[in-house]
């Protein structure tokens, strides 16, 4: 549209009221049907049962996913705006959290917030004559594998991201050795672990060793929401990766700035990904500086 | 004791489904054209488009791909069934089923093991295929 001249500026925007209202609950209950009939609500039990396929077919479970719930939090405390900002989370802090529904527990789960976000796209040519420096939308990639869950085979992989990825990187002309930092879809920790394997950075029941050492923490090798992200920040649906991608870009993000002060490069290119119902809507977006 | 727990939306791809639960058969559907069995139900075949719509049998066997074990209550109706399990049953006919494991602990249950179907009949007009272990 921007290119065709019908429209000079898009305003991709989000809000919700999911804490002091009940907007997610509907949401939420909409999506269930008559799963409720036999006790199965949303999305936790729906993640939880590709979870637990996941155990079955590859080495993942709470050890790996721990390494992404406390990896999150740190960034998180580097983030004034993050709901978990001043609330620290110790790998026996993951371990003592209450079981919601297993293979999950509390720490796995993301947050209900309220909030907003927004962002404004439009021309390379107009964005670079305004103040602040333009993010370039580089590849651009969706898959959407299955509308019913209980048809779904792919549950512990490949999801709509092996797809969706592959697409936005050959849009883009890199591979992922390029990729300085991913702002991943993150309802729950299980979904960052199949969105990265499933994008290729590492292979199934690979990610327990990927993560180990901090590797997506503050001065980590592939730093991963750096905002704390939907774990540990604010749920706004794909504009929290969406909109961390773009601030990290355009060097706005203070503390938690990737860059010299959190021992991270100075990024040029980030990936973010967003997901919809049980893994079964998938979209990847790599943005870079502009 | 009345119960209390939500019960199915009457929908008119699924009455067949109901109707044979409470003679406590499972049905799925057939494509007519192509043979392919499949669930949730739908007026047309998912893989070949034909309306052509079979409704048989299944024989109440299979394998869980995976389960869920709530220890929370969405819905306090539930409450007094924690810790209960979810689990998606691969009928043997192909077609993933969405019910609940009963029967056994929930530490006991493992994606793969064998399970079969077991009637639950909680209204005069709705009953619900929940699985258990498969005996022997």
């Amino acid at each position: 549209m921007l290119e065709a001249g019908l429209c000079s500026y898009v305003m991709i925007s989000y809000g919700q009221s999911g804490r002091s209202g009940d907007s997610m609950m509907q949401v939420l209950a909409a999506l269930s049907g008559d799963d409720i009939v036999y006790g199965h609500f949303g999305a936790a039990g729906g993640y939880a049962l590709a979870a637990r396929r996941a155990m079955h077919e590859f080495r993942t479970g709470p050890e790996t996913w721990k390494q992404i719930a406390v990896g999150q939090r740190k960034w998180a405390n580097l983030n004034p705006r993050a709901m978990m900002c001043g609330r620290a989370m110790t790998g026996e802090d993951y371990d003592r959290s209450a079981l919601v529904v297993e293979p999950f527990r509390l720490a796995d789960n993301c947050l209900v917030t309220d909030g907003g976000r927004a962002c404004i796209v439009t021309t390379l040519e107009r964005a670079r004559d305004l103040r602040h420096p333009p993010v370039v939308l580089m590849g651009l990639g969706m898959h959407h594998p299955s509308a019913d869950l209980a048809g779904a085979r792919y549950l512990a992989g490949p999801t709509g991201a092996r797809r969706a990825g592959a697409t936005a990187l050959r849009m883009a002309g890199i591979t992922l050795d390029d990729v300085d930092a991913c702002e991943i879809y993150d309802c729950f920790t299980y979904t960052v672990e199949i969105t990265l394997q499933d994008y290729g950075f590492f292979g199934p029941g690979e990610g327990e060793d990927w993560f180990r050492g901090g590797t997506i923490e503050p001065g980590g090798r592939m730093p991963v929401n750096t905002s704390g992200g939907q774990l540990s920040e604010s749920y706004q649906m794909g504009l929290t990766p969406l909109t961390e991608g773009v601030m990290q870009l355009m060097g706005r993000c203070g503390e938690r700035q990737l860059g010299p002060a959190t021992g991270n490069r100075t990024p040029e290119i980030i990936l973010c990904s967003d997901n919809g119902g049980i893994l079964q809507s998938h979209a990847c977006c790599i943005l870079g500086r502009g | 004791m009345t119960y209390g727990k939500p019960l199915p939306k009457i929908y008119s791809d699924a009455r067949e489904f109901r109707e044979g639960c409470l003679e406590h058969e499972l049905r799925i559907q057939k494509c007519g054209g192509c043979g392919h069995l499949r669930w949730p139900p739908a007026f047309l075949c998912p893989r070949c488009l034909s309306r052509d719509t079979q409704w048989v049998r299944a024989s109440g066997r299979g394998t869980v791909y995976s389960y869920a074990v709530y220890h929370v209550a969405f819905d306090p109706a539930f409450k007094e069934d924690l810790p209960y399990v979810v689990a998606l049953v691969a009928l043997e006919e192909g077609p993933h089923l969405l019910t609940n494991l009963v029967g056994c602990d929930p530490g006991a249950v493992s994606c793969d093991m064998a399970v079969e179907v077991v009637w639950d009949d909680v209204t005069e007009s709705v009953s619900l295929p929940r699985f258990r272990p498969a005996a022997g």
